[in-house]
């Protein structure tokens, strides 16, 4: 009897030590990385559909007015366009709208200021939407200079932005209805989506 | 451990018998020796580049959308084995923006799904898709002892609401494939 007990302990052993070996599942774990950086874009603009009075339509980045004065008393005749832009910005931004020239101004001659009454710079109104604010520039054309309007807006935005330019009947920078003299008129007005 | 109960109890006769019979000229005495093969497996280990899948850029920085053209090189989780009938499975976790934590606003996303799939144990890959709400196939089981290679890729990317939707910024974004070998029952 006295031989048989260690033969049950050897075989007790044998058999405990697979338990605490096994590894009955084995776990794998693969981060999937990547990131979005901050942009803001904005697509080509289009012209918003039967938005448009007084204007020739949209060439490129070129909005064309039509007949720019009245022809029986050269006052400044009214117009109104709609452009849209898709556009995003993943982050929270600013929207600015700048003025090259504070005006629609006669490109041709950047020094003299003529006498006589004449309208010399058309003022205009450029109202943005986007991204659920409204935000609007007034173009004066009191002076010939760099007219900015800005608004932040605290979260992303995607969708459409609505440019709405208007010149109203009779604008002057003189006086309402005063003739316009003549040349060539022009401005350039920027839509800037950027970081605050 | 069956098998070893019966081993060591005719073991135990055995030697009672060499006990029984230690008067004549001959003595003879008997031992068992028993051994356990457990059933166990190893994920073994991955090769290729560490463990992340890097997609870099997520999105195309012209119009903040989920870029079309997203793909990592797969792992490999190499020596991979079973010493018994094994099931595999694959589960996996969206994308999600890591620091912009709050709903996103309209026309944002903050998640990323894919799906996930792990080939070479099974004549059935199995797969997880992360915006399926059921992945029946995530779990495939092979009848016999294995060792091989497991091949775990990612693909099929897809903005979490609609590609129509874009991410909003975030410099990381993380999800997590999980690879299971177990031994089946």
């Amino acid at each position: 009897m006295s031989r048989v007990a260690p033969l049950f302990a050897l075989v007790a052993v044998a058999a405990a030590l697979p338990a605490t070996a096994q590894t009955r599942s084995a776990t794998t774990n693969m981060p999937v990385v990547g990131s979005a950086p901050q942009i803001c874009a904005l697509q080509p603009p289009r012209l918003a559909p039967g938005a448009q009075v007084n204007f020739r339509g949209l060439s490129g980045e070129t909005l064309q007015i039509d007949q720019m004065v009245d022809s029986t008393t050269l006052a400044a005749n009214a117009a109104r366009a709609a452009i849209q832009f898709e556009a995003v910005c993943s982050f929270p931004h600013r929207l600015r709208i700048e003025s090259q020239n504070n005006g629609l101004w006669r490109t041709s001659e950047l020094a003299a200021i003529p006498s006589g009454g004449f309208t010399y710079a058309v003022p205009y109104r450029a109202e943005v939407s986007w991204a659920g604010v409204n935000t609007a520039l007034d173009a004066d054309a009191l002076s010939r200079r760099v007219a900015e309007r800005g608004v932040t807006i605290d979260r992303p935005g995607a969708g459409t932005l609505e440019l709405r330019i208007e010149i109203q009947q009779g604008a002057s920078n003189v006086r309402a209805n005063a003739p316009v003299i003549a040349g060539y008129y022009g401005d350039t007005l920027r839509i800037v989506l950027e970081p605050q | 451990m069956a098998n070893s109960l019966i081993l060591a109890a005719g073991a135990i006769i055995a030697l009672s018998a060499g006990s029984a019979a230690a008067q004549s000229a001959t003595d003879t005495k008997s031992f068992a020796v028993t051994g356990n093969v457990p059933a166990l497996c190893s994920g073994g280990t991955i090769v290729g580049g560490g463990s992340t899948f890097d997609l870099g850029v997520l999105i195309d920085t012209t119009t903040g959308l989920l870029r079309t053209d997203l793909a990592a090189p797969p792992k490999v989780l190499s020596g991979s084995f079973c010493s018994s009938r094994s099931t595999i499975s694959v589960a996996a976790t969206p994308m999600t923006a890591q620091n912009f934590t709050a709903a996103p606003p309209a026309g944002f996303s903050r998640t990323v799904d894919y799906t996930a799939t792990a080939s070479g144990w099974t004549a059935t890959a199995a797969t997880f898709a992360t915006g399926s709400g059921s992945n029946p196939g995530a779990s495939q089981t092979r009848p016999s002892a294995f060792s091989g290679d497991i091949t775990v890729s990612i693909a099929t990317f897809g903005t979490n609401g609609g590609s129509g939707l874009r991410l909003v910024s975030d410099t990381s974004y993380l999800g997590v494939v999980t690879v299971t070998l177990a031994v089946a029952n």
